[in-house]
């Protein structure tokens, strides 16, 4: 079967929809002043979406790309939806927070988790298929699109729109300033004087079917999937390894899958952040893949900001737009380019097939491929009965050394020990695959950050917190703690998240790509939050739980 | 001077995590990174964090704490000189 994209919608500081996109790239416009923020307030939003309830801002941005991505392809009916994210409904977690703790009703709590958030997206979109939240931050949205994919070749899904969207918080933006890797001035993706990234907000869909369903009902074909992969750097929580390990992998394996070869790949939007550590990292892994021949290349972070997890949503509608435009994109502000086929101007060029980069903390790092022209033929998956071969959950020896086990919060030492013993138990070293799966994802150092953030007495709010706070710490330390290399994400949908990993998982093993995989389960409890659930009737679970599955 | 070093080694110790170590496992003119107690850039972060909770610095690239980071011995000269609190 062939993968067809017959839809597309974004939302960025660009502007609300493809035409101001494609109107930016081709004026080498920049939407970014000091950060890349969506330039319409919540009610200004809310008013265009025409949506009354309470909203955060990551469903308000992303129902105009949705709406936009679903009026191109011209579906309703029987859509599954794929939407990454990380902030979710933070901006109103951190707004009411101080007032939850003096006794305020808690009642918007909820639009704090990831899985929440996409659920009130289809439901104000009228959808009514399945739903599924990956969150690995800065590359949640290519893991959406990635997970579309696989729904469709495992016969789970018809038509699915799939991408991911992400709001501006005060939490991330602190957090990023904690980790000195935000530019005060404006960001120089790939230049040699880089000195950071500047963040910015938006959403990004795809509608995604099979060819036959697409031709069955008459639409529009605008490109092909051709290839797509999720590799590991398994290098550090934070920073990328040097010879960019995950990043090369990842857009190797997405090339074998596309039958393509290096000459063949005529664009690739960059992750290109603009930091001095992920583009280094980068270009060390595009030189090592394509040799010679070094497609031409450029950044958009510098027209819309990094959109962490929306990012790989954006960026896919760009090159897509790139595709069927026959643009080059050009990033603004190099200075003494990195890469030598950095795109410095918008040129017009007939475009075959273009790669698009997106790489998470923990080494997330993803990578799809769209075709112009008729793409490759991709299995069908069937698959397999799952069961596990090791199940350890509750208290199990301890693995690691205090060095290793500094910076774990309790609920994370008890879920990477009981990671390691499973996978002692099944005989292996490392698994193939790594996916995690939790609903209020790494709490404990999300409600830490915040506090410090919010104190009155402006403590300074740690790194370290931040650096473990996204949904996709558990999966990626331990594949740093393992050195897995292969397939890692990480799924947040309430009481369905262990559910949809599980089926993550005999969609891997069906694939032929991986023969192990560990699904992981977390939830920690925190007592603040816990209460504040509380209030609400919501009752918090405590997961460190490790499946080991294996193709006989 | 010296209850200062001290006092940092304790600091360290709690804003790194450094379970069971004690201030005297650290030398006064020891590198803390590389070689050292195998520390990476998220403790240089963490170590500008607790320059500002202590002792009023502020640090505004992370690359300005590599020279001050390179012993506990360097850390207690730094912070006499430029402390505001």
């Amino acid at each position: 079967m062939r993968i067809v994209i017959t839809g597309r919608g974004v939302v960025s500081a660009l502007g609300i929809g493809k035409q101001a996109t494609i109107d930016a790239l081709e004026q080498q416009h920049s939407g970014v002043h000091s950060c890349g923020a969506v330039p319409y307030d919540d009610a200004a939003l809310a008013e265009l979406c025409g949506i009354y309830t309470p909203a955060s801002r990551s469903v308000l941005l992303a129902l105009p790309a949705a709406r936009e991505a679903l009026a191109e392809a011209h579906v309703q009916e029987d859509v599954a939806f794929f939407s990454g994210t990380t902030v979710a409904g933070m901006n109103i977690t951190e707004q009411h927070w101080n007032d939850w703790q003096q006794g305020a009703p808690t009642d918007l709590i909820r639009h704090h988790e990831a899985g929440a958030c996409s659920r009130q997206i289809a439901s104000l979109l009228g959808l009514d298929g399945p739903v599924v939240t990956p969150s690995t931050a800065c590359s949640s949205a290519l893991n959406a699109i990635m997970a579309a994919a696989d729904y469709l070749r495992s016969g789970q899904a018809t038509c699915c729109l799939a991408g991911g969207t992400e709001a501006l918080s005060e939490f991330h933006q602190q957090g990023f300033r904690s980790l000195m890797i935000i530019d005060d001035e404006l960001c120089r993706p790939f230049s040699d004087t880089r000195h950071g990234l500047n963040l910015g907000e938006g959403a990004g869909y795809l509608v995604l079917e099979t060819e036959e369903h697409a031709r069955a009902r008459g639409a529009k074909i605008i490109a092909w999937l051709d290839g797509y992969a999720n590799a590991c750097d398994a290098y550090h929580q934070t920073a990328s390894s040097p010879d960019g390990e995950g990043a090369y992998r990842a857009m190797q394996q997405a090339m074998q899958m596309a039958h393509l070869q290096p000459d063949e790949i005529d664009y690739v939007n960059l992750h290109g952040t603009g930091t001095e550590n992920n583009d280094s990292s980068e270009a060390t892994a595009l030189t090592r893949l394509f040799g010679k021949h070094l497609p031409p290349a450029s950044s958009t972070k510098s027209l819309t900001g990094h959109t962490t997890s929306a990012s790989g949503g954006i960026e896919a509608v760009i090159c897509l737009l790139a595709l069927e435009e026959g643009l080059l994109p050009a990033g603004v502000r190099v200075e003494e380019p990195i890469l030598s086929t950095l795109v410095q101007h918008p040129q017009q060029q007939v475009l075959r097939h273009v790669m698009c980069n997106a790489f998470g903390f923990g080494g997330n790092d993803s990578v799809v491929i769209f075709s112009a022209e008729q793409g490759t033929e991709l299995s069908s998956l069937t698959l397999p009965m799952l069961t596990p071969r090791v199940v350890v959950a509750g208290v199990c020896p301890a693995h690691l050394t205090p060095m290793q086990a500094r910076r774990l919060t309790p609920g994370m030492r008890r879920l990477t020990d009981a990671a390691l013993e499973a996978l002692q138990q099944a005989g292996i070293e490392y698994p193939n695959a790594i996916i995690a799966a939790t609903r209020w994802g790494c709490i404990v150092q999300s409600v830490r950050f915040l506090s410090d953030l919010l104190a009155s007495d402006e403590s300074a709010p740690r790194p370290t917190d931040f650096m473990q706070s996204t949904h996709n710490t558990p999966a990626s330390s331990v594949a740093i703690l393992c050195h897995a290399h292969g397939y890692n994400t990480t799924y947040s949908d309430g009481d369905e998240s262990l559910t949809i990993a599980q089926r993550d998982a005999a969609i891997q093993l069906a694939s032929g790509r991986v023969k192990s995989v560990l699904v992981l389960y977390y939830d920690e409890l925190e007592p603040t939050w816990q209460a504040l659930l509380a209030r609400v009737g919501i009752t918090m679970e405590e997961h460190a739980e490790a499946y080991v599955y294996m193709n006989d | 001077m010296d209850s200062l070093k001290q006092q940092l080694k304790l600091q360290i110790i709690a804003a790194l995590n450094l379970e069971g170590m004690q201030p005297e496992d650290i030398q006064d003119d020891a590198p803390l990174f590389g070689e050292g107690l195998g520390l990476d850039s998220i403790d240089a972060l963490e170590l500008i964090v607790l320059l500002e909770r202590e002792y009023g610095i502020r640090l505004k690239d992370a690359k300005e704490g590599k020279p001050v980071f390179q012993s506990v011995a360097v850390m207690a000269d730094y912070i006499t000189t430029h402390r505001t609190k």
